[in-house]
Order: C-alpha cells, then sequence, then structure tokens
C-alpha cells in the first residue's frame, strides 16, 4: 500500500502531510483509550482490559494501548517539533501504530469469530481496532506527505561523562528491551494470547526503533560507541550478565537464552565466511555437529566411542580444531572454485556430513538413536544446571550455562571485530568486493579464503562443544541443511559482516518460534517467504554493515541513497 | 552378471528422470546464470499437480488410464508452469542486476516455502502419499533384466523431449534469440530481442519438463513424497554441471551418468545404498573443483 508509487503519492500528499499526521496522532490516541473487543473470548479476556465488560477504566491504559497512546503523542509531537527527516520518523511511527493495531485486531477477529468482535455487535461497540488502523494508514501517508529524505548525521560533540551517561542510559534500555521481549506474553503456551501480545510488543519495538533510526540517533550513537569501545564493551556484557536479574530470570527464559546464544556465535562465525570474506557457505551447521560430535565422544555419556573423557576445556578445544581442519578442507575448493559454484561445494560436503552421521559412520556418531546423557558441566562442584545462590540472591537453574554462553558470545565477537578491523579482515573484505584486484594488490587470496572457512568453522566447533554439553543429547537430526539455512537467514536478516546485525537475526529467528506456537505449522513457510522479502527489499539488513550497504542497497558509504531505496528495487527495464 | 545388467537398467531409467530436471537447471542457468535452486521443488509440486488432478477427476474417468493418464500430465504441467511463472515474475525479476548471492537466497527461500506450502496445505503430504495405478503395469524382460514399462516410458518421453528441445533452440527464431541472449544480452536487446520473454519461456520449458517429470516420478515409484524435490534437484543440478552448465546435451548425458553413479555405487560400494547419495556428491565436488566447465562445457561456458 505504500511502495506503489509513492512519487506520484508524495506530490498529491504533499499539503495533507501535516493535517493527516496530527489526525492520525489523535486516531491513534483516540484508539489507545477506546475499547477493543464487544464480548470475552473463549479463551478469556482479551489483554488489558480491553474486552468491553473489563472496560472499567479507560484511562488507565496497560500493555498494547499503552504502546498505542505513546506512539500517538509522539506522533503528535513529530508533527509540530523541529526534528531532522520528520517524514521519516513519521512514517515510522506510522508502521508501528498500524502494526500494533492490526495485530490485535486479526487476532481479535480471527478468535472472536468474525469482525463482530472488533465492531459492534449485539448493541455493543468496540472500534479501537478500526480506528488504530486507520490511524497507522494516516500517519504512514502523512509520513510520504511531508517526504522521506535520507537520514541526517548529528554533528553533536559531547564530553566524555556525557557520552558515558548517554552509552550507559541506551545499553540499559537496551537490556530492559531484551528482557521485556522475552518475557511478554509469559512462559510458553501458557497465556492463550502469548502469541498476540509477543507480535503486537515487535511491533511497538520496531515503530520506535526504526523511528529513532529515522532521526539519525542510532547511527549517532554507534559512532558514539565506536568512539568509546572499550566502554560500550564493557557496559554491554555487564548489561548481558544483569539478563538473569531481570524479570527474564527464570529457567525457562535462562535456556532460551542460551540456546540463542548459542546459534548467535555460531551465526557470529558464519558471518566471518559469508559476510566478510563473501563466500558463500551452505553446509555451515556441519562444522558446528563435528564440534559437539567431537564434545560428545570425549565427555564420558554412556555410547561416547573413546574410551577417553577429558575436561570441558580440553574437549572443547579438541573440538575446535577438529573442526577448523574440516572448515580448511571444505574451503580448500575455494582456490578455484568461486561464487555459486562454492556454495554447492559446500551444501554436498553439508549433505556428506548429514548422511555420513545419520549411517554412524566409524561408529562415532551412533546414527539415529544420537549419543544420549552428555553429562552436565561442572565448576568448582557447582554443576551448570542447578539454581545457585550468591549470598542471598538465588539464581534461576541454568544461568551458570547462560553466563558460559554469554561469554563465548563475546570471545566470538572480539575475534570478530579483532579480525574485520585487521590486515586479514580488510583482505577479506577487498577479496569479497573484488577478488582479481584484491589479488593484483598482493593478497594472497587462496589462502586468505580458506583461513576464513578455518576460523569460521573453528568458532562454530566451540559453539557445538557448548551445545553438547547444554542440551545433553547430540543427534545429526540437529545439523541439517535447514538449519545452515536458517543460520544463513540469521546473517543475512542482521546485516552481512555486522556483529549486532548477526545477534539480532539469530535472536529474532530462534525466539520467533518459541513465542508463536500459534504458527508452529507456518513456521517454516513464513521463513522461505521472508528469505524472499529480505531479498527483495532489504538485502542489507536489519542493522546493515557501512560497506555492505553501501553495495547493496546503492548507498554511498555515508549512508546517503544513490537511488532511492525504499521506493522499491528498480526493476530491469526491457 | 545379471545384477550388473539390471543395475545398469535401473541407472538409465533414473538418469532419464535426472535428465528431465536437469534440462531446467542447465537451461535456466545458461540464460541468467541463477541457479534456480527451487527447479526441484519445482518438480516436486508437478507430481502434486498430478496426484490433485487425478484426485479430482469423476469416478468413471478415473478407471480408464488412456483418459487419465494425459489428464494428470498436463494437471502437473500446468501446476509446475504457474508456480514457475509466478516464481520469475515476482522473486527473480525483481533481482535481476542484484549481486550474484542476492537471488541464489531468493531462491533457497522458494524451494523452503514451496515445500512447507505442500506440506501444510495438501491433504496428508506429511506422509508417502501413493500414486494412482493408471500407468501401463508389468514389466519389459529381456533375458534375466526385468525393465517396468513406466521406466521404458521414461527414458522413452526423456530422450525424445530432449531432442525436440535441442532441435527447437538450434532451428527455431525463439531458440535463436534464447542463444542470443545467454550470449550476450545487451547486444541480444539492441537486436530486438525482448529478454523478459527470452527468460519466462526459459522458466516455462523447465516447468513443462519437470512436470512431466514429477508425474513419471509417481507413476516410477508408486509413492511421492515432498522431500522428493530437494533430493532429485540436487542430483539433477550435479548432472548438469557434471555435463558443462548450459549445454543441453551434456545435461542429458551427465543425467545418465549420474543415474548410472546411483544405483552403481548403491550395489559395489562400500556402504551400500546408504551412501549411494554421498558418492554422487563425491562427484560433484570433484567435478566443480577439477572440471568446473564439466565435460562438454568450454573453459569460457557456453550457453544454451
Amino acid at each position: 500500500m505504500s511502495t506503489v508509487d509513492s512519487s506520484a503519492k508524495r506530490s498529491a500528499l504533499a499539503p495533507l502531510g501535516k493535517p493527516f499526521a496530527i489526525a492520525g496522532g489523535v486516531l491513534a490516541i483516540v484508539a489507545a483509550l477506546l475499547p477493543w473487543v464487544t464480548f470475552s473470548l473463549n479463551d478469556g479476556n482479551w489483554p488489558d482490559k480491553s474486552t468491553l465488560q473489563f472496560f472499567d477504566a479507560p484511562f488507565l491504559v496497560t500493555g498494547f494501548r499503552w504502546h498505542l497512546l505513546v506512539l500517538g503523542v509522539l506522533v503528535l509531537i513529530a508533527a509540530f517539533a523541529p526534528i531532522p527527516s520528520r517524514g521519516r520518523v513519521v512514517r515510522a511511527l506510522g508502521w508501528g501504530v498500524a502494526l500494533v493495531s492490526f495485530v490485535n485486531a486479526a487476532y481479535i477477529t480471527v478468535k472472536g469469530g468474525g469482525l463482530g468482535a472488533i465492531t459492534a455487535l449485539d448493541g455493543a461497540t468496540a472500534f479501537g481496532g478500526v480506528v488504530g488502523i486507520v490511524a497507522g494508514v494516516l500517519v504512514i501517508l502523512a509520513g510520504y506527505g511531508i517526504g522521506v529524505e535520507p537520514v541526517q548525521d548529528w554533528n553533536v560533540k559531547v564530553s566524555t561523562p556525557v557520552a558515558y551517561l548517554v552509552l550507559l542510559v541506551s545499553f540499559g534500555a537496551v537490556l530492559y528491551a531484551v528482557a521485556a521481549m522475552l518475557t511478554t506474553g509469559g512462559v510458553g503456551t501458557a497465556n492463550p494470547y502469548a502469541g498476540a501480545i509477543f507480535l503486537s510488543f515487535l511491533g511497538f519495538a520496531a515503530g520506535l526503533l526504526a523511528a529513532l533510526s529515522g532521526v539519525g540517533f542510532v547511527r549517532w550513537l554507534s559512532a558514539l560507541s565506536e568512539q568509546h569501545r572499550v566502554f560500550s564493551v564493557i557496559v554491554l556484557a555487564a548489561c548481558a550478565l544483569l539478563l538473569p536479574f531481570t524479570e527474564a530470570g527464570n529457567e525457562y527464559w535462562m535456556t532460551v537464552a542460551a540456546n540463542i546464544g548459542i546459534y548467535a556465535a555460531t551465526a557470529i562465525g558464519l558471518n566471518i565466511v559469508v559476510g566478510l570474506a563473501g563466500l558463500l557457505d551452505l553446509g555451515y551447521v556441519a562444522f558446528m555437529g563435528i564440534g559437539a560430535l567431537v564434545a560428545a565422544n570425549f565427555s564420558g555419556a554412556a555410547t561416547a566411542h573413546f574410551g577417553i573423557t577429558l575436561p570441558f576445556p580440553v574437549a572443547a578445544v579438541i573440538a575446535a580444531i577438529v573442526a577448523g581442519i574440516f572448515g580448511a578442507v571444505v574451503g580448500s575448493p575455494t582456490l578455484r572454485v568461486r561464487g555459486d559454484y562454492l556454495a554447492i561445494v559446500t551444501l554436498a560436503f553439508g549433505e556428506i556430513f548429514t548422511r555420513s552421521a545419520q549411517n554412524n559412520i566409524g561408529g562415532i556418531t551412533n546414527g539415529s538413536n544420537a549419543i544420549p546423557g552428555i553429562p552436565a558441566l561442572s565448576l568448582f562442584g557447582a554443576e551448570f544446571n542447578r539454581s545457585i545462590s550468591i549470598g542471598a540472591v538465588k539464581l534461576p537453574a541454568g544461568v551458570l550455562y547462560y553466563i558460559l554462553i554469554v561469554l563465548l558470545v563475546a570471545a566470538t565477537m572480539a575475534v570478530f571485530a579483532n579480525l574485520k578491523f585487521s590486515r586479514i579482515g580488510r583482505a577479506w573484505i577487498a577479496i569479497r568486493e573484488d577478488e582479481d584486484a584484491a589479488r593484483a594488490m598482493g593478497i594472497r587470496t587462496g589462502k586468505m579464503k580458506i583461513l576464513a572457512f578455518l576460523i569460521g568453522a573453528m568458532l562454530a566447533g566451540l559453539a557445538g562443544a557448548v551445545f553438547a554439553h547444554k542440551n545433553g543429547t547430540v543427534s545429526y537430526e540437529s545439523f541439517k541443511f535447514l538449519e545452515s539455512v536458517t543460520l544463513l537467514a540469521a546473517v543475512i536478516l542482521g546485516g552481512m559482516g555486522s556483529i549486532p546485525g548477526a545477534v539480532l537475526g539469530a535472536a529474532l529467528l530462534f525466539v520467533l518460534p518459541e513465542k508463536l506456537r500459534d504458527f508452529e505449522e507456518y513456521r517454516l513457510m513464513i521463513f522461505g517467504l521472508a528469505l524472499i522479502l529480505i531479498m527483495r527489499f532489504r538485502p542489507q539488513g536489519l542493522i546493515p554493515d557501512r560497506h555492505r550497504r553501501a553495495e547493496l542497497a546503492n548507498e554511498d558509504v555515508g549512508g546517503a541513497p544513490v537511488d532511492e531505496v525504499h521506493v522499491g528495487p528498480k526493476e530491469a527495464k526491457a | 552378471m545379471s545384477v550388473l545388467l539390471q543395475q545398469l537398467a535401473n541407472g538409465v531409467i533414473q538418469g532419464a528422470l535426472i535428465a528431465l530436471i536437469a534440462l531446467g537447471y542447465t537451461m535456466v542457468y545458461g540464460i541468467i546464470q541463477l541457479i534456480n535452486f527451487a527447479h526441484g521443488e519445482v518438480f516436486m509440486v508437478a507430481s502434486y499437480g498430478g496426484l490433485a488432478t487425478f484426485t479430482l477427476l469423476p469416478d468413471d474417468l478415473k478407471k480408464s488410464p488412456a483418459v487419465a493418464l494425459p489428464l494428470m500430465f498436463v494437471g502437473g504441467i500446468v501446476v509446475a508452469v504457474v508456480v514457475a511463472v509466478i516464481m520469475e515474475r515476482f522473486a527473480y525479476r525483481p533481482l535481476r542486476g542484484a549481486p550474484r548471492l542476492a537471488p541464489l537466497i531468493t531462491a533457497l527461500g522458494v524451494s523452503v516455502f514451496l515445500q512447507e506450502a505442500v506440506r501444510v496445505w495438501y491433504p496428508n503430504a506429511t506422509s508417502n502419499l501413493p500414486y494412482p495405478k493408471v500407468f501401463p503395469e508389468g514389466n519389459l524382460t529381456l533375458g534375466s533384466v526385468n525393465i517396468a514399462w513406466t521406466g521404458v516410458l521414461l527414458v522413452a518421453l526423456s530422450v525424445g523431449l530432449s531432442v525436440i528441445l535441442q532441435t527447437y533452440i538450434n532451428k527455431s527464431r525463439m531458440g535463436r534469440a534464447m542463444r542470443a541472449t545467454a550470449q550476450d544480452p545487451d547486444t541480444a536487446k539492441l537486436m530486438g530481442v525482448n529478454p523478459d520473454r527470452v527468460i519466462v519461456l526459459t522458466f516455462i520449458i523447465g516447468a513443462v519438463l519437470a512436470g512431466v517429470a514429477g508425474v513419471m516420478f509417481g507413476g516410477y515409484l508408486n509413492n511421492i513424497n515432498i522431500d522428493m524435490g530437494f533430493q532429485n534437484g540436487i542430483f539433477a543440478f550435479t548432472a548438469a554441471v557434471l555435463g558443462g552448465v548450459g549445454s543441453i546435451r551434456g545435461a542429458v548425458i551427465g543425467a545418465f551418468i549420474i543415474g548410472l553413479i546411483k544405483t552403481l555405487s548403491g550395489q559395489y560400494m562400500p556402504g551400500g545404498t546408504q551412501y549411494d547419495y554421498v558418492w554422487i556428491f563425491v562427484v560433484l565436488i570433484l567435478v566443480l573443483v577439477f572440471r568446473p566447465q564439466g565435460l562438454f562445457g568450454e573453459p569460457e561456458r557456453v550457453r544454451a
């Protein structure tokens, strides 16, 4: 609805920009104060007292109605305040309003069995959803009317203490947002409306974040954290370690967060191969599998093939080395094979791994019976899967695993960041951009490409070793082609070559299924569709790396569009 | 000896099936240098399309194979063509001129999407579905070798269609346009060739062949499942690369070689049929590493 013909629409909408924004903002606030459901649904009242019978205090809004109220007020502020790239901000807020309203209205309609639930039924009226959607559309149109200009750079210089404070507050907000995102909707299937609550929250967060990014704040903040790199890393690590003390601090969410962490670490490793060196690897998860199998076989589990039990750090190092050797072997065809042919070679290696593991090759994989009963890690007598108490604070079970995995992710991030800004990293980027030119500049391309595979595989092997102990079972089923594609999708969704991107991508792709059990059946289908849509509309990913953005979205390195990005990709004109 | 002959026959039939799919890969790659990963799923969708056509037929028509079988082919081909055209128009065409990896990733997405769409929406697609018995039954017996009539039909269709395709591309006006676009899209455009039409036609031809393959697969193996697209797609891709991507003759010969490798390695190599899949990948890797232009391609790739 927004991208069809924006140049024509903009001229027609230009005088309407501000009035639409004001009307939309007011309507969003009104929608927040209106009832949303005419009757109580079968699964219970719609959350946040939006069901008519329970609509006793209209001005006491919580949950999604509070989000809507906030967005509406922000739209009004944006309409009047002299802020940079106002159209972009207004449009982002509009999408937030529209998404929140649409998610809730759609869920209510489906669960309530028809449009009567969100309009009028038996003399009762509840127009919150309709008003909200109208408000969202109006605000989006207002954004186009005002004009979507490129994001501007802020030239605000601040002193070091102020910068520290800004970073501290921002990362604190990130921690809060992560905890809220994990816990919205409650644990598992306890709340029948968990999916709706979560999606609605996601819509709100996305709208707000896009608005912050549109106004230039995100870019300024990342520049700031780049300046004070050490401080930001410390604060970020502290924030991650503080997660168990927030509302997300129970066994369930610790397990989910730990799993996300393992995949995030693997995704960062894949990001070296795909994002930096530009070598598409479709069998990457095999290295994680190799690492997991090595660790499992040295763990002392009953079905382990070797009769040796090694302490975890030793086993993890061996796992990383073995995976790295395989990585170098898989990478060796890169000396002769390029581009999409290379992708097929890696896919073939991945399939050979799956097949061999399935058939219990050499007796080390135990085939489809898997290797169960891998003992949990322990340190100074504290088992990692038990809960621990520090003084008076009792921490949930699994928290030690979580901390271990946060350290793992931090270590992979450090490896990635150091490599990226080193001579090796620059060589990789040069190879990605133009292999022949890189070779002409004296880069030994073959060696560099194999190195990328080797390091990527080692990181995956390390993550695999942790995976084995964390889950207690290793089966080839966890390392099939689809997992490789999922990891690749995480890297692409987050933004190739960008560290926060890989973490965000992994988090989204591995949290969403946890949250959207209603759509479990459609999970992979939506996932395939998402791959297509990302490549079509935002190939640079959610948090793009600067050079990647320049390459994929026709922007120059500073971020100014060479060609308007959001009009939709150029079609090949016949 | 009789085991060897039997496996050779089986390998040729497998090869005929793979050839029909491989042609789609090789033609699309020849024209737009895209590994259309989703082509295997087009083949799978066609198989389900044929089955659905049969299910929708009135009962008295189901009993007469002479009517039901052609209708199933038509149904399978129509479904395949519709899917391929939609895929080209909405997934690949917007990405023309994008970096090479973008359409490849899109193709992965299309592949996952199609497979899941069939799994979720086709009734009972989560398990193997039996294919109707409308195909010629019984075996052709040559000495000690038994060949199912469906296998004979498969080989005949495969070879026949490849010859027709080769002739079409070499002799017809549109075939000339395809060869021109493959060699140099810009110059072809200057000469009045509409690249969009050529590309759509390429996808359609690939889909028709995949449609035939999909229905014949069901007839030969008697049941179908949603994984068949991915597996056979990989085999077909291997065949296309082995023969030299872009070359029609190469794809067909490559396919027969792959079919023979599959059955013979399953029989004679250590590990048996559990590892036949692995040997094909080993061949794929060796070909890509040591002769990426394939058996019939020239170092500077010649395209269909």
